[in-house]
């Protein structure tokens, strides 16, 4: 196999976003007929780079070749010209059509001005006997399970002469059973077809069981390629995490408050999908203390806060906050129990994008006295007074209080949140991603306004999928994997490649 | 923000400019002379004191429908059902005005105010509930509650309230003469009636209330991002519901003015569909108050002058088809035209996306 012509060829890619560079010089080569994986934490820019390749990114830098022949032209119907086909990790089918219906959709056979659906169902017949991968043609998308449509998905992308596919992270939907499966289709596909497979991936025993060769990724740098059977998942896992970014401590004080503040037991929660996210969580968060929550994205991180909030409904276990039932409240009840709460995603809900800094900022306090005369009047002096002082203390850069918060940079509207949040001066804290996206000296600053809010006696429940992050803030860790916590931790006892081994369901049973 | 707004402008303008420009197309292929037909449109709408009037009572109508539907947009909730509300108003005021007939006006107009106001917002609050509760789509509910609202008042206004008045075969009683808003003297002629005071008075109220006011402020958030109201502990859906309440009984109480004022009874043909024009205003000016207002003033002109193009033989359908090209290119700006406008502006605009 070493020998094996090169199919792709990232070329010194670089790809800025506003504010972020989600890959930051790649050069990669994938090999005819190999499986490879690419692994990496999230937001180290695995995807971004395979969007490249699918054509729904256009790099800022650098060229990608195919078969020897430079993409000019980023789209992704060019990318499916080259034969190049994509599953995303959301699958793209309409969920009220027939199997046939959906793998032809986009390109229909026709007769005359008509679908020709008897056509469509032959098509996918033939492809079933071609490569193996059972689906019924006539099953409707809505009844038939995950592991299925992400088989539609693959017949869509080989019915279009794919022969270069990229699965986005395929397995996180998927049962172990189903991964098995979908495992078995791969190996087949590539030992009959020479088709060249890319898996993008956080879990490492997938990584070790199914792949030819694997590249780790690291804030938007390759940082590695080698030779799956070279490596073990703990190397593969201290190249994800890295060296400490060097930042300098934070001094921490103790703040004499003490007692459990927040208190979680067996709470369980479904996601969106109505799958259970959280499988009886509990965990105690003391005053002045930092209890961080590691885990990969989506192993019910989201839920549990969510929860926690009073965003979700509980499907059974109880919260307290401060010695008082908070299962079952409203956000607003919640909050009134001396909670605040920095979102996981600032956008969807931690701001108001069409607001401007002041409203913004004032969010939540608007009633007051000072803010309002009677609680309906509001006094626009005091608020702008208000709203100045704190965009003073929490260094927000934007051209003034009236600037529209959705046209100011993820670090800037971060720390409108930050600030709004943290000046409602609660005793709890519930805090998510406080730095996604976020440039490094607004990173430095977001930790130091939490570790003060600890040192005065706050207890803070964080969540982050940057390791040093928490290693950083946390005064205590759990690793929570599949919606269970799966070992609890003091950061200087446990080092960071064995937690992201915790993380990745990797020695689960050994100290649950 | 304010290169936005800039932009925005400068495409109506030219959506203005290039409607009129069709419709003078449009006239010179049947014969008529542009030039004299618009300048027409213009003293007929605002020559006298007279044209004045019906311009100020048009463009107040269109005004207050216009923020009824801003006003419920803004918190996140669309409101078509005015007219409903607004014929369930005008007839629930129609029938305690005949009710308390000989009474003082002191007692009844505040009386018939306030049940044209309830009327409006009660039956603004059954699709705002089931929108809330049940998640159905107030777009259709109220569509077809207008249609309910309609029928309702038109078998009523037929039978049970029918005027039993001599020679008077459609409407209810009439409103007695001690109830009515007169006709302003300054305007003699015109349609513009007394109750113009009122609605200034809601436009103005509605406007701080919007713009000034904590509800008003924690309405506009929760139109903006649902999920971020709800997050800072706001009500949400009571905020949206209080948004449709308050869009209902402006509605209800334009029915009112309407009956008590021009109509002198209630007439099941008293609007033609002014909640649509208003709807269209509103939507089109983005749902900002000041600029319904000012776009409410250019409508009335509109349609008030309009009219006058048929004097010099220019046909009332060709009239409705130059009305209908303007209204068209500016409810269709952003499509449209937004791409030149943003190629004349788009300099600018850059410059200022690097520096913030």
């Amino acid at each position: 196999m070493s020998q094996a012509e090169t199919v792709i060829s990232f070329r010194h890619i670089t790809m800025a976003f506003p504010g972020v560079v989600a890959n930051d010089d790649v050069s990669l080569d994938i090999r005819k007929g190999e499986v490879f994986a690419l692994v990496g934490e999230n937001g180290a820019g695995k995807s971004t780079l395979m969007k490249v390749l699918y054509g729904m990114n256009e790099p800022t830098e650098g060229e990608v070749w195919v078969r020897g022949q430079q993409v000019r032209h980023f789209s992704p119907a060019n990318a499916i010209g080259m034969g190049i086909g994509m599953v995303h990790q959301h699958f793209m089918l309409v969920p009220s059509f027939t199997v046939a219906q959906n793998v032809v959709l986009g390109d229909e056979p026709r007769k005359g001005l008509f679908c020709d659906f008897a056509k469509a169902r032959q098509t996918v017949e033939d492809l079933v006997k071609e490569y193996g991968l059972k689906v019924e043609p006539d099953d409707r998308i809505e009844d038939i399970s995950v592991g299925l449509q992400q088989r539609v998905e693959i017949l869509k992308a080989l019915r279009r002469g794919a022969d270069i596919l990229i699965l986005d992270e395929p397995t996180a939907v998927l049962t172990p059973q189903e991964t098995d499966e979908l495992f078995a289709v791969i190996r087949r596909i590539v030992a009959e077809k020479q088709m060249t497979i890319i898996i993008i991936t956080h879990k490492l025993g997938e990584v070790m069981a199914i792949s030819d060769r694997v590249g780790v990724m690291r804030a938007g740098k390759l940082v590695g390629v080698c030779e799956t059977a070279d490596v073990s998942e703990r190397i593969l896992a201290s190249m994800m995490v890295g060296k400490e970014v060097l930042l300098d401590a934070i001094e921490r004080a103790d703040s004499g408050e003490d007692g459990v503040a927040i208190e979680v037991e067996g709470l369980r929660v479904r996601d969106s999908r109505g799958l259970e996210a959280v499988r009886g969580v509990s965990l105690t968060v003391r005053r002045g203390e930092i209890l961080g929550i590691a885990g990969v994205e989506g192993n019910g991180q989201s839920e549990l806060l969510e929860a926690i909030t009073g965003l979700r409904p509980i499907e059974s276990g109880r919260v307290s906050i401060l010695g008082k039932r908070a299962d079952g409240l409203s956000p607003k009840a919640i909050r009134a129990l001396g909670l605040s709460h920095v979102p996981e995603d600032r956008i969807a809900t931690g701001v108001s994008v069409k607001a401007d800094v002041t409203d913004n900022l004032i969010v939540g306090k608007e009633r007051r006295r000072e803010f309002s005369a009677l609680g309906i009047h509001m006094k626009r002096g005091p608020i702008r007074e208000y709203a100045k002082k704190v965009f003073e203390r929490f260094d927000i850069r934007a051209a003034g209080l009236d600037t529209a918060v959705g046209s100011m940079s993820g670090g800037n509207m971060q720390k409108v949140v930050v600030a709004r949040e943290f000046s409602f001066d609660t005793p709890v804290l519930i805090i998510s991603q406080p730095t996604r996206g976020v440039d490094i000296g607004a990173m430095d600053f977001i930790h130091q306004q939490i570790v003060e809010k600890r040192n005065a006696g706050c207890a803070i429940l964080l969540v982050s999928a940057d390791l040093d992050e928490l290693y950083r803030l946390s005064d205590r860790m759990v690793t929570i994997y599949e919606g269970e916590i799966t070992g609890e931790f003091k950061p200087e006892d446990i080092p960071k490649t064995e937690i992201s081994y915790y993380m990745t369901g990797g020695r689960k049973e050994a100290r649950a | 923000m304010k290169q936005v707004r800039k932009q925005y402008l400068v495409s109506l303008g030219l959506s203005v400019l290039i409607a009129m420009l069709l419709g003078a197309a449009l006239m010179l292929l049947t014969g008529h002379n542009p030039i004299e037909a618009y300048g027409i449109m213009f003293s007929g709408a605002l020559g006298s004191m007279t044209d004045l009037g019906d311009t100020l009572y048009k463009s107040t109508q269109l005004a207050i429908t216009g923020l009824a539907t801003a006003v419920a947009s803004q918190s996140g909730i669309f409101n078509v059902g005015g007219e409903g509300q607004m014929y369930l108003g005008a007839l629930a005021s129609a029938w305690l005005g005949a009710l308390l007939k000989g009474t003082s006006p002191w007692l009844a107009i505040p009386a018939c105010l306030c049940i044209a106001g309830l009327a409006g917002a009660l039956w603004a609050l059954i699709p705002a509930l089931l929108k809330v509760k049940l998640k159905i789509n107030e777009v259709i509910t109220t569509i077809l509650m207008n249609t309910i609202a309609l029928k309702f008042c038109s078998y009523m206004s037929n039978g049970p309230l029918k005027t039993t008045e001599r020679g008077i075969n459609q409407g209810t009683q009439s409103i007695s003469k001690a109830f009515r808003f007169a006709s302003i003297d300054l305007f003699s002629g015109s349609n513009l009636t007394t109750a113009v005071v009122l609605i200034v008075f809601i436009i103005l109220l509605v406007w701080y209330m919007m713009n000034r006011t904590t509800t008003g402020f924690e309405m506009k958030l929760t139109g903006q991002n649902e999920s971020f109201a709800r997050f800072s502990g706001l009500s949400a859906a009571r905020l949206a519901v209080l948004g449709m309440l308050i869009s209902g009984a402006m509605c209800g109480l334009l029915g009112m003015f309407e009956t008590f004022g021009v109509q002198r009874r209630f007439r099941m043909d008293f609007s033609s569909e002014f909640y649509f024009d208003g709807m269209l205003v509103a939507m089109i000016m983005q749902y900002k108050p000041l600029g319904i207002v000012l776009m409410s003033f250019f409508f009335g002109i509109l349609m008030t002058g309009g009219q006058r193009m048929q004097y010099i033989g220019v046909s009332s359908e060709l009239v409705e088809i130059i009305q209908s090209f303007i209204i068209f290119l500016m409810a269709a700006e952003s499509g449209l035209l937004g791409k030149v406008s943003r190629a004349l502006t788009g300099g600018a605009a850059k410059k200022q996306e690097v520096k913030t």
